[in-house]
């Protein structure tokens, strides 16, 4: 073939092709290193969470006057809510899953303080706690009646006093206890010094949807079975599929009447809740592929761009080489190896800048160092797309007539 | 006149070459739009909330850590002591008199009754704070004022409110000596803020730096009269810490409460360094602060990096759109160039009728920097709908959100005129930079390789 040729060609123009190097490996740097980011996002984004979202919804109360009876209140409740047509079960607890606040406390196998622990977030719920959330147990078994903690004075207290039984995600009983015998052992809970049997393993329960070295502790939870205690009340509510807005609509209603002395915060479906939590992955996500995209395509315009430059200055030349025996197959072979070539110098830069790139983000961002793969799949990607920038310029010199050659010398 | 004249060649070349233009526009139009969206976030970020007294105000910080706590080795900057301080450090803190106002608070949940029929009772937040919260933080007060530091201890049943929870209770009139009832206590009106939102709300993030302030303000003392349970971030940092009631929390190593300090001068800065020194290594002896001595002062500027306000995601597209901007600075090099070459007969022609070199390259010069003026005035449009797109994305209106909040979310993306003037002079940069060489390629052309092909 005639690279040493096409190289002395490109080294007289030479502007032209470093402008479009550059820019493939600025294309590649960010292709590469923003692909990473926003998969990471999407992993947190998409995890599976282990609760039923689309079915669940939630309601807030505060209690203001000092003769309200949260125990009294929450067995009512909770009876009533049980009751409704079209609810598979409803729970009280302190916190909700899927946001970023809640309750964390370390966690360990021994009694010692001072021996690792695991922090984890901690779910304090009444009785039905797996079937409102829609948990799947991986073993064991859900709590016994006899287990659940009574309403004490406020969360500190009820934490103090803990309660006899709790339920650990996979996740943390993988973490605390690694030889994989976490049923029936005993789980010791820094801060408060108490200790509680798990009696079931949860397979999935993701609390929040967390990027980055933090991202185990959404999937690390306790569900520890005690009645909440005023004056805040958060009920979640399951229905079966399709009867949602029926049940939240009659709750709204009727839900704030049922005990004096209180007002409804607020009330809406989890998936709602799920979705705002997401906010910011979703639109860090959004930003990074567009901007990516944009880079993506002003590189594609100036690979074009530059081509049809050189097909326009070149058109004699092209119908001189057609006219001395050049088939259209070698005139496109031309313009697509002298674009691959300008395609090629820039992709070597530009896995020097991409991983440069990986090093700052890592540090930046603190996630984990780019992982090879992704530069390999950037650099098929960049020349893919070179390739198909120059195409049509190519086809176009392609059909230039020899009979060019005869009219302007 | 030069000027005039090279805008005049430009317009022409615009004209002849149209496609090509519109093209080189929409580059440099997206470049600085992605740009002025990305420095335009990080700019209302990196906020200045008090810039007036920002070095004489102090975030107080005592590394009360155990020897072992979770995580710390996930953390970016484990040598951090924690963001807030106990109760019992807070009051000991609170003994010195260096500082010339000192604060200790925090923030906790109450109900307000309206008292008219009809009106349900709803939920507010209220700072429990001593009371050189108003002086200090230069808190602008509507009617009436702050109270005393005797107020505090007694302590008295006076609020302070914030003006939106005065819109909502007394339609915005002078309420001052009117009462309110909180949880079925009755508190005296004594002062009105005016509206403030600042941003980063720096004297307490920890329910997120861009927040509301709180409705109300009560004095310090009501905490343990009424033992108000925070409602903020509980953090508790030794593993023998005790995890109780309202009781206990004050009583162990529980961080919860906010401590700030105005310290004006320098030597006394020094002394009040000495002093919390003192304090904690004085502490050692009954078993707490068992790590080397790590006590902060966090002047306002460096408080907020140390929260990290900013955050990685607003970098990381400051980061990116430059990078993008780079590209189509590229870009538009090399198709100016192959515009200027295609034109360059008609260059010839003219450096033969007597243009000097000079003023070929100030012309092709001027061209482009006035395709990149164009293309940041279209960017700054591309911007200001992005911004609109993102706010759209990320703001979720409550169910009570008041113009507070409305102003909040406009604020984190809103394009102010130093943004607008930032803009314009990206665009001339732009424009020089993707200029310069295109330029000085077509003028140091002799005129006779232009024109012998003809």
């Amino acid at each position: 073939m005639e690279i040493r040729h096409m190289l002395s060609a490109l080294w007289r123009t030479r502007t032209g092709p470093i402008l479009i190097a550059v820019q493939i490996a600025f294309a590649l740097a960010v292709l590469v290193n923003v692909t990473y980011m926003v998969e990471q996002r999407l992993t947190a984004y998409s995890e599976p969470t282990g609760i039923d979202i689309q079915n669940i919804f939630w309601v807030s109360t505060t209690a203001y006057t000092p003769d309200y009876d949260q125990k009294s209140a929450l067995e009512s409740d909770l009876q009533w809510l049980n009751s409704l047509p079209g609810v598979i079960a409803a729970s009280a607890s302190v916190t909700l899953p899927q946001v970023f606040w809640g309750i964390g406390l370390p966690f360990s196998a021994s009694a010692d303080p001072h021996a690792p622990n695991e922090g984890s977030r901690l779910y304090m719920m009444s009785a039905r706690a797996v079937e409102t959330l829609g948990l799947k147990l991986a073993s064991g078994r859900t709590f016994s009646p006899a287990a659940v903690a009574p309403v004490s004075a406020d969360v500190g207290t009820a934490l103090g006093k803990w309660a006899p039984e709790v339920l650990i995600t996979q996740t943390l009983a993988d973490r605390v206890f690694p030889n994989g015998d976490a049923l029936g052992k005993n789980l010791y809970v820094g801060l408060v010094n108490r200790s509680a049997k798990v009696v079931g393993i949860i397979q999935t329960m993701q609390g929040a949807p967390i990027t980055g070295p933090f991202s185990r502790w959404g999937r690390q939870a306790v569900i520890v079975p005690i009645n909440p205690p005023g004056p805040n009340g958060l009920y979640l509510i399951r229905t079966h599929p399709g009867r949602q807005a029926e049940v939240m609509a009659r709750v709204e209603k009727e839900f704030v009447d049922r005990v004096p002395g209180r007002y409804v915060v607020q009330i809406q479906t989890l998936a709602r809740t799920a979705y705002n939590t997401r906010n910011g992955l979703r639109t860090s996500s959004i930003i990074l592929g567009v901007v990516t995209l944009l880079v993506l395509a002003v590189s594609a315009i100036g690979i074009f761009g530059l081509a049809v430059f050189n097909v326009t200055t070149r058109t004699k030349q092209i119908g001189t080489r057609r006219a001395v025996g050049a088939r259209r197959f070698h005139i496109l072979r031309y313009f697509l190896v002298e674009n691959w070539l300008v395609t090629t110098s820039g992709v070597v830069v530009g896995c020097v800048l991409a991983l440069a790139g990986g090093v700052i983000m890592s540090r930046l961002a603190q996630a984990p160092r780019l992982p090879l793969y992704y530069l390999v799949g950037g650099v098929l990607f960049v020349w893919a797309l070179g390739l198909l920038s120059v195409l049509l310029p190519a086809r176009r010199a392609a059909d230039i007539s020899p009979a060019v050659a005869t009219r302007t010398v | 006149m030069m000027l005039k004249h090279d805008l005049r060649l430009a317009l022409r070349s615009f004209r002849r070459n149209p496609i090509l233009t519109a093209l080189t526009v929409s580059a440099i139009a997206a470049g600085i739009g992605a740009a002025m969206i990305s420095i335009t976030l990080y700019h209302a970020r990196a906020g200045h909330p008090i810039w007036w007294k920002e070095h004489e105000l102090f975030a107080v910080t005592l590394d009360a850590r155990g020897s072992d706590h979770t995580g710390e080795e996930l953390m970016r900057h484990p040598e951090y002591p924690p963001d807030q301080v106990t109760y019992r450090d807070a009051q000991a803190l609170y003994r010195s008199d260096i500082p010339k106002h000192a604060v200790m608070m925090y923030r906790t949940a109450r109900v307000v009754d309206p008292g008219k029929s009809g009106v349900k009772p709803f939920g507010v937040t209220a700072r429990l704070t001593t009371a050189d919260f108003f002086p200090m933080f230069d808190t602008p007060m509507r009617y009436g004022s702050g109270w005393g530091r005797a107020a505090d201890t007694t302590p008295d049943p006076i609020v302070v409110l914030s003006s939106r929870l005065n819109d909502k209770l007394f339609n915005g009139a002078n309420s001052v000596g009117r009462s309110i009832t909180l949880n079925d206590r009755q508190f005296r009106v004594i002062g009105v803020a005016d509206r403030w939102l600042p941003q980063p709300k720096f004297y307490d993030m920890t329910t997120g730096a861009f927040d509301v302030a709180e409705d109300l303000y009560m004095p310090f003392g009501w905490a343990t009269e009424l033992k108000l349970s925070p409602a903020g971030s509980i953090n508790c940092v030794t593993p023998s810490a005790k995890v109780g009631g309202f009781d206990s929390l004050i009583d162990t190593d529980c961080v919860f409460m906010q401590y700030w300090v105005e310290i004006p001068d320098t030597a006394a800065l020094r002394r009040y360094q000495q002093f919390v020194d003192n304090y904690t290594n004085n502490q050692k002896q009954y078993g707490r602060f068992v790590r080397p001595t790590n006590n902060r002062l966090y002047d306002v500027p460096a408080w907020l990096d140390r929260n990290d306000v900013v955050g990685d995601d607003s970098r990381i597209d400051v980061v990116l759109a430059v990078v993008f901007l780079a590209v189509c600075i590229v870009n538009t090099v090399g198709l100016m160039l192959a515009k200027f070459l295609g034109a360059a007969p008609v260059t010839g022609l003219r450096r033969a009728l007597g243009a000097s070199r000079k003023h070929i390259m100030h012309q092709h010069l001027v061209e482009v920097v006035l395709l990149a003026v164009i293309g940041g005035a279209v960017g700054v449009l591309l911007a200001r709908l992005g911004l609109w797109a993102i706010k759209a994305m990320t703001y979720v209106p409550g169910p009570d959100d008041g113009p507070e909040r409305r102003a909040l979310a406009d604020a984190l993306a809103h394009m102010d005129y130093s943004m607008v003037v930032l803009a314009i002079g990206i665009s001339i940069l732009t424009g020089i930079l993707a200029g310069l060489y295109p330029a000085w390629r077509i003028g140091k052309a002799a005129p006779a390789s232009f024109l012998k092909a003809q």
